[in-house]
């Protein structure tokens, strides 16, 4: 466990990220589509809690828990805005969640980069 | 499907070309805003509208845009009494294009807006991969 599931954690945080910026990019690109409903993803932490910490498989009649980040359901968000023509899309929301994206995103690459640092120190010596 | 952040570009370039095809709509309404016919009573120039709709990319998986198609706006036409003119009708009155230039700059305004936020995004998923390769320096 410790560092090796820290790794994991980081890489699903990031294939969640990327996910969500994609589902982003289709709200802005959608931004003057009448009808369109802005989406979003599932939150991270629901993904998170649902596969706890993993259970080390010792015998084959052990049953696995949890999957890593693949299929979360898009889902409609509750938009601060509906206009006229039907569209949800609000640009300031968005730009918001894109700004989250990038924060989050930066942390998570500077965390994986001082542990792998530490690892290399530990090598080193 | 495909990596997610290479789908965003792709998503984001989609609605830069429509919102170009759009801002060329409006720059060919706001030119012509005062084209009307060549022979008595011919119809002036109608101002061209542009609807966009959600496309679902099924190679990538993701909901791109894409222009609908570029219809015609039917309100009436504008009227000027001016009996010189030679698309004046018998009554003397020219009929002038239905363009209005405060909704076309409003419109092009939105347009500005638009491209401005599908750039954005580009750039934040340029920043973020770069962030990843440089998790390899160092």
């Amino acid at each position: 466990m410790g560092p090796v599931y820290l790794f994991d954690v980081a890489s699903s945080h990031e294939r969640w990220l990327s996910l969500r910026q994609s589902a982003i990019s289709s709200n802005v690109a959608n931004a003057n589509t009448p009808g369109y409903r802005a989406q979003d993803i599932e939150p991270f932490n629901k993904i998170i809690e649902a596969k706890v910490v993993p259970v080390t498989v010792t015998s084959p009649a052990h049953i696995t828990t949890g999957s890593s980040v693949e299929a979360q359901g898009m889902r409609k968000e509750k938009s601060w805005e509906t206009v006229h023509s039907g569209n949800s899309v609000s640009l300031e929301q968005e730009m918001l969640k894109a700004g989250d994206i990038n924060r989050d995103y930066s942390l998570n690459t500077a965390i994986v980069k001082s542990f792998h640092r530490m690892f290399m120190t530990s090598m080193k010596t | 499907m495909i990596d997610p952040l290479q789908a965003s570009v792709q998503i984001a370039s989609s609605g830069l070309e429509a919102q170009s095809t759009r801002l060329r709509v409006v720059s060919e309404n706001l030119a012509n805003a005062n084209s009307t016919g060549r022979t008595p009573g011919s119809d002036p120039y109608r101002r061209k509208t542009t609807t966009f709709t959600a496309e679902m990319d099924r190679a990538a998986g993701v909901r791109m845009v894409k222009v609908k198609d570029i219809g015609t706006d039917q309100a009436p036409f504008r009227v000027d009494y001016e009996p010189g003119h030679p698309a004046a009708d018998s009554t003397g009155y020219v009929r002038l294009p239905n363009v209005n230039s405060l909704i076309e700059m409003g419109d092009m305004r939105e347009t500005n807006r638009s491209f401005e936020a599908n750039l954005q995004v580009i750039k934040q998923v340029r920043s973020m991969v770069s962030m990843t390769i440089d998790l390899l320096r160092s």
